[in-house]
């Protein structure tokens, strides 16, 4: 082998709870037979989902798997057509005001008013919250470097989240909804910003976070979502994801060097899987210990030397290919 | 552009000066025009619908002349404008940039965020009318001449409720639609046609501005009443506007 490059197992993050199958009731979301169509669009099909109060749940998925329909359904922006919402104890109805009242919502598509300072916006975005939450968003906004005296035409696509993000989390409600909000944030911005969701997780708030980036996920969430196609595919806790995620082992081999069908030298005991992708195979493991295998690939006379072996770091996207067969972001 | 308290009166503001000017400009002329009128007449005679415009100011006076320069020319022309393009950036305006979401989004019921919106356009469109009409008597002044102020609020309330009606058509479709300047185009060029078939013998009675012609307010000036027969049916169209927007509103989906 030309070069050991990684062991990162992601075990070795923080430790985190898994999900608790507790009944919906204050402060939690319940979604049931949930379908929705836009048109001749099926963007979300029958769809159960319940997350009791309190934690970060993470919500995946490719762009169009309907995450963010889903996220507009459950704030009522976008009407019910078919099942049934219940936030915080209150079903859907009407236009979704008692739950736009218990819940804030940052959304992922980034149009502000740019004719409006910072400051300004801020109070047009908290209309209809008690006074204290625009004072506590300035705050935030000052924490997180925001010049509210500036238009936000001026600001940058990070600083706009981040606006919308100080909106978001300011006012007192039991659930929060955000989505991709620490998207095109720089990494200290972004490692803010999770320290804040953090915080408020812990003073016991439910929060419904979408995100392509894995690390954040893994820092924050206590629990996964996986939507895929406008379904759920896949729902567990972050712990079990990281686990298996733990399982999986890279080889990446010189463009040409791996014979087609090779891979199969691979599989063995402790092996659950093997995945041959022209000049990478990913290995899924049945346990967590990868050194047997490790051996047993070094002793492989039927493979070439792989260019680097990866361990328990790979991106979402194919962690979710490999997980469970779809295509990740 | 975003549409606060401040950006409504800032609108209104700016329309009202538009008009005002327009105004004080037709009464500045008064004693030019009167001084020309049978030369005027002269000229507009080949022309049915044009002799019949000046024919009835040369019947009414001042009062005609000015219900013709402000009503009938000023406040349905620029009026209409005013109102089309206003309501067309409303609702489809906001869905054009993408704001519509973090419009929708606060713990605001729906009704009153469209209700809200309705009445602050309605507000920009109509009470310039008002306030530019409620100058006449001061301006006329100028000629020793006068018009009795009940007479031109009666006036601008069957105008208001024409350009109401309007923009209350044009809101209904903003709500309906997520381009602005589809709406915008079509509806003032519907309207230029339908003021164009004023002016032809034969088919202007096919033009809704035969609603806000100078006959009409010069009824509503000498019988001291309003025109119910006229103003109701436009009442009603915005009433009827307005319940459809609100249904279309509540369905509309970011």
């Amino acid at each position: 082998m030309s070069r050991w490059v990684t062991y990162h197992p992601m075990t070795a993050l923080a430790p985190a709870q898994a999900a608790s199958p507790l009944p919906t009731g204050p402060g939690g979301i319940s979604v049931c037979a949930l379908e929705h169509r836009f048109g001749t669009t099926q963007a979300l099909h029958r769809t159960d989902l319940e997350i009791p109060a309190g934690g970060v749940v993470g919500l995946l998925g490719p762009n169009g798997s309907g995450k963010s329909t889903l996220m507009r359904l459950l704030t009522g922006l976008v009407p019910l057509q078919q099942g049934e919402i219940t936030v915080d104890g209150v079903p859907m109805s009407g236009d979704g005001l008692p739950i736009r009242r218990r819940t804030t919502y940052a959304p992922g598509e980034l149009h502000l008013y740019g004719e409006l300072k910072g400051r300004e916006h801020l109070r047009f975005l908290l209309r209809g919250r008690p006074d204290d939450s625009l004072d506590r968003a300035r705050s935030i906004a000052g924490d997180l470097g925001l010049p509210l005296d500036r238009r936000v035409r001026e600001y940058s696509h990070g600083m706009k989240r981040q606006l919308l993000f100080a909106a978001a989390i300011a006012p007192e409600v039991p659930i929060r909804i955000l989505d991709e909000i620490s998207e095109g944030l720089d990494p200290a911005k972004r490692s803010q910003v999770l320290d804040l969701i953090d915080a408020d997780a812990a003073r016991g708030t439910t929060i419904l976070l979408s995100s392509h980036h894995l690390g954040e996920v893994d820092r924050s969430c206590q629990r996964l979502v996986f939507l895929n196609a406008g379904r759920v595919v896949a729902d567990e806790s972050s712990e079990e994801v990281r686990r298996r995620a733990g399982r999986l082992v890279r080889l990446r081999f010189a463009p040409g060097a791996l014979a087609p069908g090779s891979a199969s030298a691979l599989e063995g005991p402790g092996v659950e899987s093997v995945e041959e992708l022209e000049d990478r195979v990913n290995v899924m493991l049945s346990g967590d210990d990868p050194r047997t295998f490790l051996g047993r690939l070094a002793g492989s006379a039927g493979l070439p030397a792989p260019t680097s072996v990866e361990h328990g770091r790979i991106s979402l996207g194919e962690l979710y290919r490999s997980l469970y067969g779809v295509e990740g972001t | 552009m975003f549409k606060g308290t401040r950006g409504y009166i800032t609108y209104g503001l700016g329309f009202f000066v538009v008009l005002e000017i327009m105004l004080v400009a037709a009464v500045y002329w008064w004693p030019t025009f009167e001084e020309n009128l049978p030369s005027i007449k002269a000229i507009a005679a080949p022309i049915q619908m044009l002799s019949d415009l000046v024919d009835q100011v040369d019947q009414f006076g001042v009062s005609g002349y000015i219900v013709g320069q402000h009503f009938f020319k000023g406040c349905s022309a620029l009026g209409t404008a005013a109102a089309v393009l206003f309501a067309a950036n409303s609702v489809a305006g906001e869905a054009h940039r993408g704001t519509m979401e973090i419009w929708l989004a606060r713990p605001v019921s729906r009704t009153r965020l469209m209700t809200e919106r309705w009445l602050g356009g309605l507000f920009v469109v109509v009470a310039p009318v008002f306030l530019t009409s409620a100058t006449v008597p001061a301006l006329l002044g100028m000629f020793d001449k006068t018009m009795d102020m009940s007479d031109l609020m009666r006036c601008s309330l069957h105008m208001g409720g024409f350009l109401a009606a309007i923009y209350s058509v044009s809101f209904l479709w903003s709500c309906l639609s997520s381009e602005p300047m589809r709406i915008s185009f079509v509806m003032l060029f519907l309207s230029v046609m339908v003021f164009a078939l004023y002016l032809v013998e034969g088919v202007t009675h096919y033009s809704l501005y035969r609603l806000v012609e100078i006959k009409v307010f010069m009824r509503i000036i000498t019988r001291d009443a309003m025109d119910w027969p006229l103003l109701a049916p436009m009442l009603a169209c915005t009433v009827l506007a307005y319940g459809l927007s609100l249904r279309a509103f509540r369905r509309r989906v970011p």
